[in-house]
C-alpha cells in the first residue's frame, strides 16, 4: 500500500555546497540518500514530492560539515499481510517462485500454488498445469496475496501466495511464443 | 413495515451467541469481580429489540445501569454495527415529541419523565437497533468464521517451514532469499548447505520431529472439531438467517422520520389515549395506588427477572413482542422448539437431566404468570381493582419464585442461550408497578454473576476466535499511517 508521509532526516552537508543554491544542493542530496531506499519501519521510500521545511544548521566541531534537519514529503510503499498485489516472476524453481512487486521480493512456496500446477524442471522452469493452459515462468506476471511479511530494519520480504480465487498468472509471456 | 419479530430473534441469538462475554469498562478501571459486567450487553440488546428508538437516558433508568456504562456498550454496538444512535440538542419541548412518539409505539412505560425535563438545552441521544445492518453483520461474522477455519484447515495462509534433514535446523518460507542456491532448484541449509525439506513433506523423514508433527495434527483435530461444533452450536442462529432472509426488514428510519410516523399512527391508532395517558396511568398507579411491601417496581423487575429468569432457563420466547400491540395478543406459551433444547443439551449429558428438571419447576412458576399477561392487557382499561389483584398474584408468584431460585441459586446452571425474559418484561410493563423492593435480593445479583462466565463457557471458544481473527486482519501497523 501506499502513503503519503511526511519523515525527517537530518542531513549533512559540505562546506563546498555553501553558497547560494545551498538549498538546491540540500534538496539533491536529499533525493540522492533517501529514494529507494527501505526502512522496516516506514516501508519503501518511493519518491520525495516536498519538502515540508529546513531547518537550522549546525555546524560540527572539528569537521567545516553542517547538519541540516530537513522535513520532506515522501509517497512511501509497504506491502501488508492480506494485501492483493501484481507482481513479475523473477525466478522459479522446485520450490516455488520468487517475483517483485517494485522494490518487494516476494516468495510464493509450492504448496500455495494451486495443486494442479506442476514444477516443470528444464531450460526455462515453470509450473504449469496439466492441460498446458496456464503457466509460471520468469516474466510472468501474477496477481498474488500477501500472507507474510518479514520487516528487518532495512528490508522487508515477503510471502504470498496463488492458492485462491481471482489469484494466479494474469499474463503468461509463453503464451505468445 | 415487517414484523420485527423474526429479527428480534435473530438479535437475541446474536446477542447470546456473540456478545455474552463481551466486557466494556473504562481504562482505568480494573477487573474485579464486582466489576465484572458480562452479559450487560446481552441484557442490552435484549431489551433494545422491545424498543424502536429510545432516549439513550431512559434506557439506562429502565435497566439500572450507569448511564455511562450503558454508553459504553452502546457505542460498542454501534461500532459493531448493530445500533445506529442519534444525538441531538434539544429542549424539554424536543423531549416532548419523542415522548409522545413513544407513547404513540405503545411504548408507554418509560415515558413517565416528562415532568423531569426541565427548561434547558440538553443534548440527548437516542438509539435504535439496526435490523438491516444487523442481518449483514451477523452473517458476515459467520462468513468469516467459517472462512478462517477452513483456511486454517486447508493450510492456506500458512507459512511454509522447512527443516534441514542433517543438522535439524529450521526455516521458514521467509528466509527464501537467503536460502536460493545458484546451482539447483532447491533451497540449502545456512550452515551445512544440505537440502532442506519442506515441513509438510516431513513424515516421510521420522526421526526428525521432536513430537511437532503430533501437535500439528492435535491442532487440526481441534480445529475441525471446533468446525463441527460451530455449526451445531450456531445452528440456531443460521436457521433464524434463513427464516429471516426474505421477510421485508423493519425500518424504523432515523429519529425524527420515526418520530413523525410513530406520532401520526399514534394518533389515528389509539384515538381514546391521549399522548400522555399511559404515563399517567403508570406513575399514577406507582406514588398514588395502594402501597404494597413488596411489589415489583416496573424497571426493577424488568431487569431481577431478567437475572432470575436468564438462569432459569427455557420457557423460550412467547411470541409477545417487542412493543404494546403486540403484547394484546397474549400468546400461549410455546412448547420449547427442539432447537433449543439441542442447544442447551450441547454441553453434556448430566445436564441433560438437570435441564429437565429446572424446565419443569419453570412452568410450575410461570402458570400464574400467563393468566396474569391476560390481565395485563385489561389494566390498559384502567382498572385499578385488576390491578391490585395483579399485583397480588405476581407478587406471590414472584416471592414463590425467590424461594425456588434461592435453592437452585448454587446450582451451577445449565448455559442456555435463550431466556425468556422479554415474557416477562412485557407483563410488566404493561402494569407498570412500583416499589422500594431493592435491598433484599442482593442474592439474584450474585445468581446472575454466576451465570455470566458459565454461560460464556458454552462458547468461549468461538469468540477467542473471533477475536483473533479481528486482530489478525489489522495487526502489525503499529505505525500512524497517513494515506496518500
Ligand atoms: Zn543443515
Amino acid at each position: 500500500m501506499f502513503f503519503h508521509m511526511v519523515l525527517e532526516r537530518n542531513m549533512q552537508l559540505h562546506p563546498r555546497h555553501f553558497g547560494r543554491d545551498l538549498r538546491d544542493k540540500l534538496v539533491a542530496k536529499l533525493m540522492k540518500d533517501v529514494e529507494g531506499t527501505c526502512s522496516g519501519h516506514h516501508g519503501f521510500i518511493v519518491a520525495i514530492t516536498g519538502i515540508e521545511s529546513v531547518g537550522k544548521g549546525r555546524i560540527r566541531d572539528g569537521t567545516g560539515f553542517v547538519v541540516f534537519p530537513v522535513k520532506y514529503q515522501c509517497v512511501v510503499f509497504r506491502p501488508f499481510k492480506g494485501e492483493i498485489l501484481e507482481a513479475v516472476v523473477t525466478m522459479v524453481n522446485k520450490m516455488g517462485f520468487f517475483a517483485e512487486a517494485g522494490p518487494v521480493q516476494i516468495f510464493v512456496s509450492n504448496h500455495l500454488i494451486p495443486d494442479d500446477m506442476e514444477f516443470q524442471p528444464g531450460d526455462i522452469p515453470n509450473y504449469t498445469t496439466s492441460d498446458g493452459s496456464v503457466k509460471i515462468q520468469k516474466e510472468s506476471e501474477v496477481r498474488l496475496k500477501i500472507i507474510g511479511t518479514r520487516v528487518d530494519a532495512t528490508e522487508i520480504f515477503c510471502i504470498g501466495t496463488i492458492k485462491d480465487d481471482f489469484l494466479g498468472v494474469i499474463s503468461d509471456p509463453g503464451a505468445n511464443s | 413495515m415487517g414484523s420485527a419479530d423474526p429479527f428480534n430473534r435473530l438479535v437475541k441469538l446474536a446477542a447470546r451467541a456473540f456478545y455474552d462475554d463481551i466486557t466494556t469498562k473504562g481504562e482505568n478501571q480494573q477487573k474485579t469481580g464486582r466489576s465484572d459486567n458480562r452479559g450487560i450487553a446481552v441484557v442490552v440488546l435484549d431489551t433494545l429489540t422491545k424498543r424502536q428508538w429510545v432516549r439513550e437516558e431512559d434506557l439506562a433508568k429502565d435497566l439500572k445501569l450507569h448511564t455511562k456504562q450503558l454508553r459504553r456498550t452502546l457505542r460498542f454496538f454501534e461500532e459493531e454495527k448493530l445500533v445506529t444512535r442519534d444525538h441531538r440538542k434539544e429542549t424539554a419541548k424536543g423531549a416532548k415529541v419523542y415522548n409522545a412518539a413513544v407513547a404513540a409505539t405503545g411504548d408507554s412505560q418509560q415515558t413517565g419523565r416528562e415532568g423531569d425535563d426541565k427548561q434547558k438545552m440538553h443534548v440527548h441521544s437516542y438509539c435504535c437497533l439496526d435490523y438491516a445492518q444487523i442481518y449483514d453483520v451477523v452473517r458476515y461474522r459467520l462468513h468469516r468464521m467459517k472462512k478462517k477455519l477452513k483456511d486454517e484447515l486447508e493450510s492456506k495462509n500458512t507459512i511454509q517451514e522447512y527443516v534441514c534433514p542433517n543438522c535439524g535446523k529450521r526455516y521458514t518460507a521467509l528466509d527464501a532469499l537467503q536460502l536460493v542456491s545458484p546451482y539447483d532448484e532447491y533451497f540449502h541449509c545456512e550452515s551445512c548447505n544440505g537440502v532442506l525439506v519442506a515441513e509438510s513433506d516431513k513424515l516421510a523423514i521420522q526421526d526428525l520431529g521432536d513430537g511437532d508433527d503430533n501437535a500439528r495434527k492435535h491442532r487440526h483435530d481441534k480445529i475441525k472439531d471446533m468446525l463441527s461444533k460451530m455449526e451445531v452450536q450456531l445452528k440456531p442462529l443460521i436457521d433464524q438467517l434463513a427464516r429471516v432472509k426474505d421477510l421485508p426488514i423493519p425500518e424504523y428510519g432515523n429519529l425524527q422520520a420515526w418520530e413523525a410516523r410513530a406520532h401520526a399512527s399514534g394518533r389515528s391508532a389509539n384515538g381514546d389515549l391521549t399522548a400522555s395517558d399511559p404515563s399517567k396511568s403508570s406513575q399514577g398507579f406507582g406514588f398514588g395506588g395502594t402501597p404494597m411491601p413488596y411489589v415489583g417496581e416496573t424497571k426493577v423487575g424488568l431487569l431481577r427477572n431478567f437475572f432470575h429468569f436468564s438462569c432459569e432457563v427455557e420457557v423460550a420466547f412467547s411470541g409477545i413482542g417487542e412493543k404494546g400491540e403486540m403484547v394484546k395478543s397474549e400468546t400461549p406459551m410455546k412448547v420449547l422448539p427442539p432447537w433449543m433444547i439441542k442447544d442447551g443439551m450441547n454441553l453434556t449429558k448430566e445436564q441433560r437431566g438437570e435441564t429437565k428438571a429446572e424446565t419443569k419447576t419453570d412452568s410450575t412458576l410461570t402458570a400464574p404468570e400467563v393468566s396474569d399477561d391476560k390481565k395485563s392487557s385489561t389494566v390498559n382499561d384502567e382498572k385499578k381493582s385488576i390491578q391490585d389483584e395483579y399485583v397480588k398474584a405476581y407478587y406471590a408468584a414472584l416471592l414463590m419464585r425467590q424461594r425456588e431460585q434461592e435453592e437452585t441459586m448454587n446450582r451451577p446452571e445449565p448455559a442456555n442461550t435463550i431466556s425468556n425474559e422479554d415474557y416477562y418484561t412485557t407483563t410488566e410493563r404493561q402494569v407498570g408497578m412500583k416499589s422500594k423492593r431493592d435491598e433484599d435480593h442482593e442474592g439474584d445479583d450474585v445468581n446472575w454473576e454466576e451465570a455470566g462466565p458459565t454461560t460464556g463457557g458454552q462458547t468461549r471458544q468461538f469468540k477467542v476466535d473471533l477475536n483473533e481473527e479481528a486482530e489478525a486482519s489489522e495487526e502489525e501497523d503499529d505505525i500512524d499511517w497517513e494515506e496518500g
